[in-house]
């Protein structure tokens, strides 16, 4: 007991000292002249555009082609070397694996009933892009942008083109859904939630840039720079990736299952001819 | 556009997102789920099997329980036809015993009836010629060898008498 004391004791004694040195340090007004400039950047990307062959893109596209490459290594590699080898009697990578895809499909199954087979897919590979792509911002890796400067690579869905391709997207399958359960009636269900797709995108990008900017504000300050970035790049972004990843393919199941629900004919007349057929 | 909006990014967002999911959807989501599916219906084959199993072994329980308990029946049933053909053929014999006994006394009768007649004519026949000698043995005069000779015929017949009987 006593030793757990003294080891906590001296633990938070580390960070007070920490904190107090990057206070004293630090000049903190000429950081506060240059944090609303990192923050525009934070969001709008106009000063550190990358060049992909030939085209100017935000860090933001570079660091989804890296996570999409990450995560397509990874389904191959599992492809051809474990799949394989799977067992009635699941070891624990394997039901791990089994496990995240049951967790998908069984959020598409419960709520969306009627039709959930492609929606499964969809939900399983959205969230794990969500997810290992909030987590990439984590990693930091640098880049060089067309100015010549060093540019961190975020997460791809702090970037607002791409959230809002992830919202569209998600807008569109809902919509494939409706017209595939309903037809023309499931079109009309899915055009009523027209403000779905901003939505959607627009809460990924806030969710997703305003734990950038956090980070973006905590790095910035060398006083905060100690001990804290442990808790709030790491605690912040696994928190952030996990419920963004699962507000989304709830949001996209619930919808998806709304509009692919199939049509029942209301029995309205019929029932009040019954009920003045009783009555008379 | 605001906020830095591109429609060519978000154009190569989609396609890079869309490649994606095709690869995961081929390399990792169908594999897996068919491998689940494919356990899955093992394992309700499996239990399928073994309620099949059940239920026959249930039925067959139940089959010679049925059985069981009929045999006590059936054994009853034959004992009683047998005790009854029994009794039938101890009937007939004895009744065919005591039919045989009533012939044996019958003709038995008969016989000492005709046996009896044909004594006492035998008898009658013998008085007749003894009463004719002697009669005729005193018309010839010498009553003593008459006399002598009615005394041997009367011995004779007597020994046949014992003779026949």
């Amino acid at each position: 007991m006593k030793k757990k004391t003294i080891a906590v004791a001296a633990v938070v004694a580390l960070i007070m000292a920490a904190l107090l040195i990057g206070i004293i340090f630090t000049d903190s007004d000429k950081e506060s002249a240059d944090i609303s400039e990192t923050m525009q950047d934070a969001v709008l990307h106009e000063n550190d555009k990358i060049d992909f062959f030939g085209l100017e893109v935000n860090p933001g596209f570079i660091s989804a082609l890296i996570v999409s490459a990450a995560i397509i290594a990874f389904a191959a590699i599992v492809r051809i070397f474990v799949i394989p080898r799977f067992k009635l009697k699941p070891g624990k990578f394997q039901m791990f694996l089994e496990c995240i895809v049951s967790f998908f499909d069984g959020i598409a199954k419960q709520n969306s009933p009627h039709k959930n087979g492609f929606l499964g897919a969809y939900v399983f590979a959205a969230g794990i892009y969500i997810f290992v792509s909030t987590l990439f911002e984590l990693i930091g890796i640098q880049w060089i942008s067309v100015g010549g400067g060093s540019v961190t690579l975020g997460a791809p869905l702090s970037d607002i083109n791409a959230a809002i391709a992830l919202g569209f997207l998600s807008y569109f399958v809902i919509l494939i859904g409706g017209i595939a359960a309903n037809g023309l009636r499931g079109v009309g269900r899915t055009l009523k939630d027209f403000s779905l797709p901003i939505s959607m995108s627009f809460r990924l990008f806030g969710a997703l840039l305003s734990g950038l900017l956090v980070t973006e504000l905590v790095y910035h300050y060398m006083a905060l720079s100690f001990v804290l970035p442990v808790l709030v790049a790491v605690l912040f972004t696994l928190l952030h990736a996990l419920i963004q990843t699962y507000v989304l393919i709830m949001l996209t199941s619930l919808f998806y299952g709304e509009v692919s629900e199939p049509h029942v004919k209301k029995q309205k007349n019929k029932n009040k001819k019954t009920e003045t057929a009783v009555s008379e | 556009m605001p906020l830095n909006i591109d429609w060519q990014q978000i154009l190569l967002h989609l396609f890079n997102f869309c490649i994606l999911a095709l690869l995961l959807y081929f390399l990792l989501y169908k594999p897996v789920k068919k491998f689940m599916a494919k356990r899955s219906a093992f394992y309700e084959e499996q239990a399928k099997n073994a309620e099949d199993k059940l239920r026959e072994a249930e039925e067959l329980k139940n089959n010679y329980s049925a059985r069981l308990e009929n045999v006590d029946l059936e054994i009853d049933k034959k004992r009683n036809a047998v005790l009854h053909e029994a009794a039938e053929y101890r009937e007939k014999r004895i009744g065919e015993a005591e039919a045989e006994a009533e012939a044996l006394i019958e003709k038995a009768r008969r016989d000492a009836k005709r046996e009896r007649a044909k004594i006492i004519d035998g008898a009658g026949k013998e008085i007749a010629d003894m009463v004719g000698a002697a009669a005729e043995k005193l018309v010839l005069g010498s009553t003593d060898a008459a006399y002598e000779a009615f005394l041997s015929a009367a011995e004779k017949s007597v020994e046949e008498d014992d003779e026949n009987k």
